[in-house]
């Protein structure tokens, strides 16, 4: 499956309309805001049809997979949006993750629980609002809204010390900025699941993190949680390293306005689990036979040469790195 | 004091809608301090120990509380279980608090509740440290979730 999708879902009380545009989606916020109805109206709109007084409008087959029995359901669902409650422990397993890569669905999770083995983008993670807008029809509109934003930093961020999830390529490249700063220290968590760790270690220095948001659901609500308590601590979380160089214009190719700026319309959910390996596949192709040719294991040194490496900092709006070394 | 295990507890009731719906009891819906958190929570007035008006979804069964409070109502009553308060909202917080005032409560979060501003006393079972304030909690509690 690949696109944006509208759902909505209503009965004489209640109505949610809402997209959803990636193949995982998280649902989580306060009680009592009609996570668990949502579930419950599409099933039964699911098993009942109109009979059931649901009245369900989408471009694709809405379901539910809960129970003991999910791998039996999960293997006859297609081209669906499937929608998951909370109480439905198998989500939290590898044998879950595994299951769904590869299958063209996209999923909606009701949990309040990070995933760490799903790769979900920190823009994809919800509550439920009520609107309000049908209060003289007696029916609550609900909507998604975002629980966390991606914006840029209002303020300048001026940081001491970068810790990258990164190992590789992206820690390489920040690691040659901080190096030439000469004030800079950036450091490599290895990997997602360390980061929450290593920034408490630094919680009274200038600290930006800057980590793979099409990936980083599952540690987002602890980060944000450390960010809160700790206002020295600043997150960056652009879609992946490679996004950033695709976004910053050092590619000239027609094709890469369309890949930042509408990437659901191009990413296939069953190629595709996390939209970061998309951008890293683009990335390599579109450099291929260039002297920008981009591998993720090793950084091209043609990407800490001092313009370069500016125009991919220019697109970290609101960050201000110590680029004197350019001028 | 409130006890919390933080992280994959065994033993710990996971599915609380399920096991509420099998387990409670008329008087459980009546009670006064249930009756607060059910206004509160899910602003719904308890008619009487099967019905529940509730302002969006018309009269109700228990059973079709949030998941929140049904939880909230299992510690209340059930205090020699565990029960997975991660199917209890933010705004439940100050509830499970207050439900652990008077006399020990033990429950398992598999995320960080915000307890809010205010002063507490939170006994982090994993480590068996006492924090008193979010800041304290986060950084202990966040190694295990």
């Amino acid at each position: 499956m690949k696109g944006k999708h509208r759902i909505i879902v209503q009965n004489k009380r209640i109505r949610y309309d809402f997209e959803i545009k990636r193949n995982i989606t998280v649902i989580r916020g306060n009680s009592a805001t009609g996570k668990t109805v949502l579930v419950d109206m599409i099933r039964e709109y699911y098993e009942n049809g109109t009979a059931s007084a649901v009245d369900l409008q989408c471009d694709k087959e809405c379901t539910v997979l809960e129970g003991r029995t999910w791998t039996g359901q999960l293997s006859m669902m297609k081209d669906s949006i499937v929608f998951i409650d909370e109480g439905n422990e198998f989500v939290m397993s590898d044998e879950f993750a595994t299951a769904i890569q590869n299958t063209d669905n996209y999923y909606v999770i009701v949990t309040r629980e990070g995933i760490p083995s799903l790769p979900y983008s920190v823009g994809e993670i919800y509550g439920i609002r009520n609107s309000g807008k049908y209060g003289t029809l007696k029916r609550i509109y609900n909507e998604f809204y975002h629980l966390y934003q991606m914006s840029d930093y209002i303020q300048p961020v001026c940081p001491n010390k970068v810790i990258t999830e990164d190992s590789n390529s992206g820690f390489q490249f920040f690691d040659g900025v901080c190096k030439k700063t000469e004030q800079m220290i950036c450091i490599s968590a290895q990997g997602k699941s360390n980061i929450f760790a290593l920034a408490n270690k630094y919680i009274n220095e200038d600290v930006l993190i800057i980590a793979d948001g099409a990936a980083f659901g599952s540690e987002m609500e602890k980060m944000v949680r450390l960010v809160q308590e700790n206002k020295k601590i600043k997150l960056y979380l652009p879609e992946s390293f490679e996004w950033l160089i695709l976004s910053s214009g050092l590619i000239e190719d027609n094709s890469v306005m369309d890949i930042i700026s509408h990437p659901e319309r191009l990413i296939e959910s069953r190629e595709y689990f996390s939209w970061e390996r998309y951008f890293t596949e683009q990335l390599i192709q579109l450099t291929q036979g260039s002297y920008l040719k981009y591998a993720k294991r090793q950084l091209n040194p043609v990407y800490l040469q001092e313009k370069i490496m500016y125009k991919v900092l220019a697109v970290m709006k609101g960050i201000k790195f110590d680029t004197k070394f350019i001028e | 004091m409130l006890r919390v295990y933080y992280g994959n507890m065994p033993g710990a009731i996971f599915n609380t809608s399920v096991y509420f719906k099998n387990a409670y009891e008329d008087s459980w819906i009546t009670d006064p301090v249930a009756k607060e958190m059910i206004l509160d929570i899910d602003k719904s007035t308890v008619l009487g120990s099967a019905v529940i008006d509730s302002p969006v979804l018309g009269k109700i069964a228990p059973t079709s509380l949030s998941g929140g409070v049904k939880t909230l109502i299992l510690m209340r009553n059930e205090r020699e279980k565990v029960f997975n308060a991660s199917t209890c909202g933010d705004n439940c917080a100050k509830w499970i608090l207050k439900l652990a005032e008077d006399e020990d409560l033990t429950i398992n979060l598999r995320h960080l509740m915000n307890f809010g501003n205010k002063a507490f006393d939170i006994c982090i079972l994993n480590t068996n440290q006492i924090v008193h304030s979010m800041k304290e909690l986060v950084p202990i509690a966040g190694l295990y979730v």
